[in-house]
């Protein structure tokens, strides 16, 4: 999972500031909005974990419908390339810092379809993820204890692998193209959003990225009629 | 966000607006998409945008040896797998002629009938909560939990349970077991008025429900209706009983039907079927003791097993709908071509497209969840 180990969050000299990094990893570690994502069969297991039976929620962990609100991508799962597609769309999306968690067998290295032709088999290849919770599928009980230890993780200042997106961006980029064709692009501006991040590294930027700034089409704005214009015009 | 399969068209000025429903969308079950054309509140048009959750299932079962195949079928309908181990077990009997032992026979009439409860609770929930009531998911992922342990203590799975095999079951039942499955029949049986009184005679959910995503019994037999669904429209049809597999013919149960046809008289047909299902369990559990004998005929070396030439085309009644599976033998290590003929391909895409037509937005996540649809079992 570490291919490439990040450092612990560079602790900043003014001790105050590290008090304030400290409460702000612990808030963090304790109010974890998971976007629920059904990417697969995992997701079955979820509706137990989170009702009364093993109740998430005593954790500060609720379930989010908006890509933009939410801390967590819940990977629940094989990937088909049609669905990766959209996970990697609702990744980009999600405000930083952000985490994945890989449930299921099937993310770690393809599971029970490693032969299949639909399923991307690594997960690994094309996100950042923070915590594999493996098994076919993962009792309730596991996936809580995946993610209490994504919590002390949070807490400890080391779940910054959203970092590598950023810094390893061309390697997750040629992954990405490799799998669905060198047209491949999305709406979000990573190397800006890197720049901004101040995590641009020499990664950042390859081969890969100028290939996708050969092909980007950049979104036209799509022209918007009022109710009265309609009726004018008809 | 930019789907592949969509170009932003810049289209003439009309009120209406394209809206793509899922696939990350909290009113849809499972990860499936619609793409619904509005006008104002009212849709105009759905395209339903399925191969999310595609595997190839088909394709991967021919690679594959006959016991191989055991642990991938479960997986193709995640909240209901027991019919889909049963089935293609029965496909399998069928071509190279073994003989089920009878012990093996009432314990799989067992199993399906707990993972028919455990699927309809299951239901229940997301229904009730695309209306806008969560108690009853509460109530209903909190009751199938405690029938999920009964499937544990039998064959060590939760959800996957990978019990039933070609020739029977793995093993016979652990001690005490019938009494324990009888205590949770007697809660679940105690639970229903309650239900009742928190879902089905509940006006919130009678008013959003009724008359909704109507579809008359001529339609349903055209469009490949089946199950509970065809049921809710007055026809009982019901393969347990009018194609008999197992011991289905030897055991005493009705057939509740319905002759509204929309989301209200979907919900009431599986609410009855939650008590015909215990009504069968009860007497599965008052004839097993006298039933004794082998839970599994004796099958050749699983991993070197050709199975007979031969083809055969088998049913069973799964709690979405008539799930069939053809498998085709030509005496190889190998099936030669496996179909699944699975509910959920028909109800999800042809049928939930005409019935969400002409509907309002809010009612579209309450007819995909009414309709019961198995979005795996969809795109396999």
């Amino acid at each position: 999972m570490n291919d490439f180990p990040l450092p612990v969050r560079a602790e900043r000299s003014n001790p105050l500031a590290r008090v304030f990094d400290e409460l702000i990893d612990f808030c963090r570690a304790r109010s974890m909005f998971m976007l629920h994502y059904c990417t697969g069969c995992g997701a079955i297991e979820l509706p137990p974990a989170m009702t009364s039976r093993f109740d998430m929620e005593r954790l500060g962990i609720q379930p989010m419908v908006t890509p933009r609100q939410a801390d967590i991508l819940l990977i629940t799962g094989y990937v088909s390339i049609k669905t990766l597609k959209r996970v990697i769309l609702t990744y980009e999306q999600m405000g930083s810092p952000k985490y994945v968690i890989g449930i299921c067998s099937c993310t770690v290295n393809g599971g029970m379809y490693w032969q299949s032709y639909a399923t991307a088999k690594k997960l690994n290849e094309y996100l950042p993820v923070d915590v594999y919770i493996a098994g076919c599928m993962p009792r309730p009980e596991a996936v809580i204890e995946g993610l209490r230890k994504l919590m002390g993780e949070i807490k400890a200042g080391r779940a910054n692998s959203w970092e590598r997106y950023f810094r390893e961006y061309d390697r997750y980029l040629a992954a990405q193209q490799n799998l669905f064709g060198p047209n491949w692009q999305t709406p979000t501006d990573i190397i800006g959003e890197a720049r901004d991040y101040q995590l641009y590294g020499p990664g950042t930027e390859g081969r890969h990225t100028e290939l996708l700034q050969q092909h980007q089409v950049p979104l036209q704005p799509l022209r918007m009629t009022l109710h009265s214009d309609v009726e004018k015009s008809s | 966000m930019r789907p592949e399969n969509y170009q932003a068209q810049s289209h003439p000025p009309s009120h209406e607006y394209e809206l793509n429903f899922g696939p990350n969308h909290p009113g849809i079950e499972g990860n499936y998409a619609l793409q619904v054309r509005l006008h104002g509140d009212t849709v105009v048009s759905a395209h339903a945008d399925g191969g999310y959750l595609h595997r190839g299932f088909e394709k991967l079962m021919e690679g594959r040896l006959w016991i191989q195949n055991i642990a991938l079928v479960p997986r193709i309908c995640v909240p209901d797998p027991v019919p889909m181990e049963v089935c293609y077990s029965l496909a399998i009997e069928d071509i190279s002629g073994l003989q089920v032992p009878e012990r093996a026979k009432w314990l799989r009439v067992l199993q399906l009938e707990l993972s028919r409860i455990a699927a309809h609770l299951f239901y229940f929930g997301g229904h009730a909560a695309t209306t806008g009531m969560y108690s009853p998911s509460f109530w209903g992922v909190a009751d199938r939990d405690l029938i999920l342990d009964r499937f544990e203590e039998l064959s060590g799975g939760r959800v996957y349970h990978i019990f039933n095999i070609p020739g029977g079951v793995r093993r016979d039942i652990p001690e005490g077991f019938l009494g324990r499955v009888s205590a949770l029949l007697d809660y679940l049986e105690a639970r229903l008025p309650e239900y009742d009184d928190l879902l089905f005679r509940n006006q919130v959910f009678v008013r959003r429900s009724k008359g909704v995503g109507v579809i008359d019994q001529q339609q349903a037999l055209a469009w490949g209706v089946t199950g509970p669904n065809l049921r809710a429209t007055g026809l009982g049809f019901d393969v347990r009983r009018d194609d008999p597999y197992l011991i289905y013919n030897q055991l005493d149960f009705e057939i509740p039907t319905e002759d509204s046809g929309c989301c209200w008289a979907r919900t009431l047909v599986r609410r009855s079927e939650l008590q015909q299902s215990i009504r069968i369990c009860r007497q599965v559990i008052a004839a097993l003791p006298d039933i004794g004998g082998p839970v599994r005929a004796p099958i050749p070396n699983p991993l070197a097993w050709n199975v007979p030439v031969g083809e055969s085309y088998t049913r069973v009644e799964s709690s979405k709908g008539e799930l069939a599976y053809y498998v085709l033998s030509t005496g190889g290590e190998k099936p030669y071509r496996v179909h699944v003929r699975g509910p959920s391909a028909m109800h999800a895409v042809q049928v939930l497209e005409k019935m969400v037509t002409g509907g309002r937005l809010e009612d579209v996540a309450q007819i995909m969840f009414s309709l019961d649809a198995c979005p795996p079992e969809v795109d396999r």
